[in-house]
């Protein structure tokens, strides 16, 4: 343990360089006093958006309780299943594999239904065939890819024992890469017009990135994605739409230029690299009592590994990702110079989506993967300030 | 796979098969146009049938067993459409009497007395009996039952259609030709069709009140009196007495597939290149070269190890390689052998008919899959009758993979019985001890 010591300390060292590296932005450092909500959200809207937040709070927790519990019974009876299988030892773990999130989704689809009733009552859209039939067919996509990353980890399992999550982590970091160069390419939609897109790749230096409108979706939103030559910008259609205005528009277009002109994606693969090579030992290490990763009676355990260590990281998770989400929303101040615009988005935001100004805290580490509205109204009033500061 | 082996207790209906295959060319040549004086014939009769069925039902609830008169009329109506069904679709030569006697006609049914049935089956007859007519249209009962009607510009239009079904109407359509080629229906092709008319008209009894046995789809069981064809060089094997099934991995059956369905599409495309060299192969050397052979083997090996886990004939995963004897349902495949080059040369237009006998008893997997989907969920087992019938289909596909993808220059034999091994030289034997 002694000699291993020094590797440890030097690999660590290495892990929070390169945190460091990853954490540094263009975000200004501010402080302001903490706005009221009271003053920026009618009482009626704060009332409702609480009440919502609440049940879907619950909800989470739900879902949350109901995967924790199955995948730990499956992953002390889960073992029973190989019985049901012909397919050797890989074959076997990926029906494991597949078996135990096919339960999850099982246990899952009450409080998935719960969830649609819960966002008709606050006059929210919702789809009851979405929550079920759909879930369904997503959950064959969840099975191919779970078979498939199966395949790889127990194949290298099998052929370099303890250490092939040495060989497994940058197999997916690889993956990962291919899957954000290749998805935008795959979401189609149609393309979006309007004067102000050129003027914005120009002022965020990423030019000649396609942005289009994907239909189908019930919420308010937009995402950036893609790499190099596939860049791509998706707004949801309701963002284009009233109540929301062109100058909404551009603010939210700009938000997302500014994650490709930051690398946020190429950042995100980053982060997700740090992360995957702990996480790969961390099931490595849980699994070797039963055997190591090549034999199926692992993958129950590993499942449920992955599970625990995925909610573990989930306050990490959300930490960069505000971040990374509050320096699109300075890049977007920038290069719209027009806080106005932003701080009515984020208003709207409030009454459209029922979403929560001021969380709680717990809300906050585990579920805000976004700057609160709150914390992203005040970012545009210190816009105002700091261009005031700046100008002649 | 022998399915004969776990034997059941006879279904009180049972199809009577006393045919030569011997056919007259001319009256096959006419067959749908002789048929019309019948076909008005059972329309009236199922007109009157409708009232005799709807009192029988109150008296049988009632009483808790049919009128014997109305029994009676129902056998005879039955019988009668038998004896048509046989007679349009090819399964039989002679032209049918109009009374539906028993033991006049090549095609018979034997029927049951009439006994006692219990209520709540009665009751919820026309519900329980929804499955097997769902089946039975895929095989090729449901005669004039299917009286219905069809709008179309000329109003609502009343019509007794006869006979449906795609198994029985496929094979009578492919033994047309045949017949009239040869002047016999070859013995797969009526051996189908019987099966599918012998399955309606279980279906049937059961709708109709003659007894409250549910029908039973085992093809062996329906065909247990007709002489076996002899074995075809591809074949199942394997356990047929196993039908125990995990629920969660049949309620998860066809998610669970999606891995294995994408690994068979990617296989599916080498092996066609596969298959191209090998035509090329057996077209020049007249044997198929043996490394591809052992290749597209494995294919269609794997192939059926799929189709059995998805359309429920076998309960375990299964791997994804393609070896012999790692599943419960397996298939045996001959060596590379000298093969004819005219059947070489030709091979896909030959295959055609066994093309669409194959997609007309895949109609049938997926319904009985269907129907197994439910019944295995609920008890832990797949029904004999469907799993057998299942396997049928599957052992029929698999003969066609084989000789489309040349391992074989057999053809595919329609036959729901499994063939029956070559008698045994006892002179041979004796030489060789």
């Amino acid at each position: 343990m002694s000699r291993r010591l020094p590797l440890l300390a030097v690999l660590a060292a290495a892990w929070a360089v390169a945190v460091w590296l990853l954490w540094r932005s263009s975000l200004p450092a501010y402080h302001l006093r903490p706005l009221d909500p009271r003053t920026l959200f009618s009482p009626q809207v704060l009332h409702r958006a609480d009440d919502y937040s609440d049940g879907a709070r619950l909800l989470w927790l739900g879902n949350v309780v109901a995967e924790l519990v199955v995948l730990g019974v499956y992953a002390i009876y889960g073992i029973r299943f190989a019985r049901e299988s012909a397919a050797g030892p890989i074959g076997t773990g990926m029906l494991l594999g597949m078996l135990g999130f096919g339960l999850v989704w099982a246990a899952q689809l009450p409080v998935g239904v719960l969830s649609v009733w819960w966002r008709h009552r606050y006059g929210l859209d919702g789809s009851y065939v979405q929550a079920t039939i759909g879930n369904w067919l997503a959950l064959a996509g969840a099975f191919l890819f779970l078979s498939f990353a199966l395949a790889i980890v127990m194949g290298l399992a099998r052929r370099i024992g303890r250490w092939w999550w040495l060989a497994a982590a940058p197999f997916f970091i690889g993956l990962a890469i291919l899957f954000a160069f290749v998805t935008p390419w795959l979401l189609g939609g149609r393309a979006y017009h309007a004067p102000y897109v050129q003027r914005l790749e120009r002022v965020e230096h990423v030019q000649h990135v396609p942005v289009r409108v994907l239909d189908g979706f019930d919420e308010p939103n937009a995402f950036a994605t893609g790499l190099g030559v596939s860049r791509r910008v998706f707004l949801w259609r309701p963002i284009v739409v009233p109540p929301f205005t062109p100058r909404m528009d551009e603010f939210v277009l700009a938000h997302e230029l500014g994650h490709l002109a930051h690398n946020h994606i190429w950042k995100s693969l980053a982060w997700y690299a740090l992360f995957a090579f702990p996480g790969a030992y961390l099931i490595a290490l849980a699994t070797r009592r039963r055997g190591g990763m090549g034999v199926p009676e692992a993958v129950p355990l590993a499942i449920f590994v992955l599970v625990v260590l995925q909610l573990l990281q989930l306050p990490l998770q959300n930490v960069i990702s505000r971040h990374l989400e509050a320096e699109a929303d300075w890049s977007a101040l920038r290069a719209t110079h027009d806080p106005a615009a932003g701080r009515q988005l984020f208003e709207l935001f409030g009454s459209e989506t029922l979403e929560d100004p001021s969380p709680p805290w717990w809300d906050y580490v585990l579920l805000e993967n976004h700057p609160t509205l709150l914390q992203r109204i005040e970012m545009t009033q210190y816009y105002r300030t700091y261009a005031a500061a700046q100008s002649p | 796979m022998n399915t004969a082996m776990a034997a059941v207790d006879a279904h009180p209906v049972r199809l009577v098969v006393e045919d030569d295959l011997e056919r007259n060319r001319l009256t096959v040549f006419f067959r749908l146009i002789l048929a019309i004086p019948q076909l008005i014939w059972i329309s009236i009769w199922t007109i009157g049938m409708i009232f005799v069925v709807i009192v029988n039902w109150f008296v049988t609830l009632i009483a808790g067993s049919p009128a014997p008169t109305l029994h009676r009329w129902t056998c005879a109506y039955l019988r009668y459409g038998t004896h048509l069904n046989a007679y349009l679709y090819l399964v039989a030569n002679p032209y049918p009497g109009f009374t539906g006697e028993e033991g006049e006609y090549p095609i018979d049914l034997k029927l049951p007395e009439p006994g006692p049935q219990k209520r709540w089956k009665t009751l919820l007859r026309l519900f329980l009996a929804i499955p097997a007519l769902v089946l039975a249209s895929a095989l090729g009962g449901g005669f004039s039952v299917g009286y219905g009607s069809s709008r179309g510009n000329g109003g609502t239009r009343y019509s007794a259609a006869g006979s449906r079904g795609a198994l029985s109407l496929t094979c009578a359509v492919l033994g047309w030709f045949a017949i009239l080629a040869r002047g016999r229906m070859p013995k797969g092709l009526r051996d189908a069709s019987a099966y599918g008319i012998g399955y309606g008209a279980q279906a049937l009894a059961y709708l109709l009140l003659v007894t409250d046995r549910y029908p039973d789809a085992d093809p062996t069981a329906m065909l247990h009196e007709v002489d076996r064809p002899p074995e075809h060089v591809v074949r199942l094997v394997g356990n047929a007495d196993d039908l125990r099934f995990s629920r969660v991995t049949v309620f998860f059956r066809l998610l669970l597939a999606v891995p294995h369905i994408v690994w068979l599409l990617l296989w599916g495309i080498v092996t066609v290149f596969a298959v191209v060299a090998n035509w090329f192969v057996t077209l020049f050397r007249g044997t198929p070269a043996r490394g591809l052979h052992g290749f597209i083997t494995r294919y269609v090996r794997y192939t059926l190890h799929v189709y059995a886990f998805v359309y429920l004939v076998a309960n375990p995963f299964p791997g994804f390689t393609g070896e012999e004897g790692l599943y419960p349902i397996d298939l045996v495949v001959p060596e590379p052998t000298r093969q004819n080059r005219w059947k070489t040369g030709f091979r896909l237009i030959l295959a055609f008919p066994a093309f669409l006998v194959s997609a007309a008893l895949g109609y049938g997997l997926l319904v009985a899959a269907v129907l197994t989907w439910f019944v295995a969920l609920a008890r832990g087992a797949a029904p004999w009758g469907l799993r057998n019938y299942s396997a049928y289909s599957l052992r029929y596909q698999a003969q066609v993979n084989a000789y489309v993808t040349l391992l074989t220059d057999a053809y595919p034999h329609a036959s729901p019985l499994e063939g029956a091994p070559e008698p045994q030289d006892d002179f041979a034997e004796a030489a060789a001890a």
